[in-house]
């Protein structure tokens, strides 16, 4: 039985489809990514998984219990970190993980033990008196997914993990959170951070505008959507309209960023260049990042018959 | 696992009592964190209402036919009006700021409903409400201004003062965009029902177009329940806002279960 399923997953608020008719499955023990911009549905199925928002549609399943006919059954067995934290300021560190401990079903000695437990494994049990106010950035978040842990859950819904986070905060967490794949604990997780998504997930669902466009292992999408390679050209001043000419001209794919044109591959090819003059190139491995421009560059030109 | 009993429940729609409990205790536990601001909310700020009004005013006033002297008279309103401003700042201010802070955000993702949580609420806006009843009755009684015996009795008026003001605050709670919104709560509820339901002077006395607004007040009832009990005259008038003071209980609470659903489940 998988972990989570959804089929045909839909919500709308009012006209707008913000997850328009999603499937997917997690297998037990799987790292599974959300990859995808600000509004492409990700924290919308986050969110109705883990029973804060209605669903509008179609099916979602924990560990195979129905989340709309048994919303408690499957919080139960669910661990949840939201992107606003949701932490308790009137409370201490320690209090915050005891009193959430007590009010999924704990003992208050089971909490208090369980809260030990937790403040270790996150290295904050020297912080457990201080207030959350006086934690860092990367300390609040973990003592956020410390708190989803209290319960032992088989899944943990993790709605951006990193955001925000300075890059010694992010390695820290993402480093928990490899120990608790170790623990066989299944990981959803939603993220914009290409590395992340990488470094993290067994799979990912590129997703953009409530859909999902591909879904596969991070180095099969690349091979798919980006070839083995990616260039990155970079035009002198007056070349540029020319080598966009022979760009399309030679029928390839490729993005303006800046001051970079990137050309990407597909099928596990490189691109091949036409002759160009008045260019500089290099060449790199390709990325998720191309994979995305690629795909939701795609998912764009649909939308605009 | 420990949860296994409570999951039953929850799915034919029952309260989860752990749910109401840990709320509960969450609140218990942040005030008592804060109890030394907390005293002067409960004793300092009512009892100097109560000297200035029951001795200052009350000298002027001199003596009332039917009660004796005015501090016998004000002593339990002011008792009722200071437990409402606790319950409904309790279910107003401080929800608006949980919910702001994604407290409940959180709690929802434990096996929680909407329902328990305004159970909740609703059970510390009455431990509130008993706090500062237990303080302010405390010292009328020290002065000879209520019997002693009254207090089982205004205790019970004070559940009724949770109940409703706790409904009332969670509503404007639920409704308001904003916090310059939700003050509108003190200025068009709390602060004019002090002044208006009885608590101050007898319904009696106001103008004749006035009295019957003055009746229907949701404070109303509950200030004349605690002069009955303070005074150990009750009639029939009393059986009437009990009955009033319950329906206004009924009305609100499923009020308030739907409104802060729409609030909090998007």
């Amino acid at each position: 039985m998988a972990a989570i399923e959804a089929r045909g997953l839909i919500k709308t608020f009012g006209s707008l489809r913000a997850v328009d008719g999603v499937s997917f499955q997690v297998e037990r023990g799987e790292t599974y990514g959300l990859l995808g911009p600000n509004g492409a549905g990700k924290t919308s199925i986050m969110r109705m998984l883990a029973g804060l928002s209605p669903i509008s549609g179609g099916e979602l399943f924990l560990s195979g219990l129905n989340v709309a006919e048994q919303p408690r059954a499957v919080r139960t067995r669910l661990g949840v970190v939201t992107q606003a934290d949701g932490l308790d300021g009137e409370l201490s560190v320690r209090q915050n993980l005891e009193v959430f401990g007590f009010l999924i079903g704990l003992s208050r000695r089971e909490a208090r033990a369980r809260a030990d437990e937790v403040l270790g494994f996150f290295r904050l049990r020297e912080r457990g008196n201080a207030e959350v106010d006086e934690l860092s950035g990367g300390m609040r978040r973990r003592l956020a997914i410390a708190r989803a842990l209290m319960g032992k859950p088989e899944v943990v819904v993790l709605d951006e993990p990193s955001t925000g986070l300075d890059p010694e905060s992010r390695i820290r967490v993402w480093e928990e959170l490899a120990e608790l794949k170790r623990a066989d604990v299944t990981l959803l997780m939603s993220t914009h951070y290409m590395d992340e998504a990488e470094t993290l997930c067994d799979r990912i669902a590129i997703m953009h505008s409530g859909r999902i466009l591909d879904e596969d292992t991070p180095p099969e999408l690349i091979r798919r959507h980006a070839g083995s390679a990616a260039l990155d050209l970079r035009p002198s001043g007056s070349s540029r309209a020319d080598i966009r000419d022979a760009l399309t001209n030679a029928g390839l794919r490729f993005r303006e960023v800046g001051a970079v044109i990137r050309v990407t591959g597909g099928n596990g090819a490189p691109p091949v260049l036409p002759p160009l003059e008045g260019v500089q190139v290099s060449e790199r491995a390709a990325n998720l990042e191309d994979v995305f421009l690629a795909l939701a560059g795609r998912g764009l030109q649909e939308e605009q018959p | 696992m420990s949860t296994a009993t409570p999951v039953l429940a929850a799915e034919t729609g029952l309260i989860r009592f752990r749910s109401v409990h840990a709320i509960w205790w969450r609140h218990l536990l942040a005030l008592s964190r804060v109890w030394q601001v907390a005293m002067t909310w409960f004793v300092i700020e009512p009892v100097v209402v109560l000297l200035a009004v029951a001795l200052g005013i009350g000298r002027l006033v001199g003596e009332m036919d039917a009660y004796g002297s005015y501090a016998l008279f004000v002593a339990p309103g002011i008792v009722i009006g200071t437990a409402m401003f606790h319950a409904i700042f309790e279910c107003s201010w401080s929800t608006f700021e949980r919910i702001g802070q994604s407290y409940y955000e959180t709690a929802l993702t434990a096996p929680v409903t909407i329902p328990e949580i305004i159970l909740a609420e609703l059970a510390f806006a009455i431990t509130r409400a008993l706090i500062s009843t237990v303080a302010v009755a405390g010292f009328a009684i020290a002065f000879g201004w209520i019997p002693l015996a009254a207090l089982p009795g205004l205790l019970l008026v004070s559940v009724g003062v949770g109940l409703v003001f706790g409904g009332i605050g969670l509503l404007f709670a639920a409704l308001a965009p904003s916090m310059h919104a939700l003050s509108l709560v003190f200025t068009l509820v709390a602060t004019p029902l002090y002044f208006f339901s009885g608590t101050f002077f007898p319904i009696s006395v106001l103008p004749d177009w006035l009295q019957p607004v003055a009746w229907a007040a949701p404070l109303t009832p509950l200030v004349e329940l605690a002069r009955g009990v303070a005074t150990g005259q009750l009639g029939v008038v009393h059986l009437y806002c009990g009955l009033y003071v319950m329906a206004l209980a009924a009305l609100l609470y499923p009020l308030a279960v739907v409104l802060m659903r729409r609030r909090l489940m998007k």
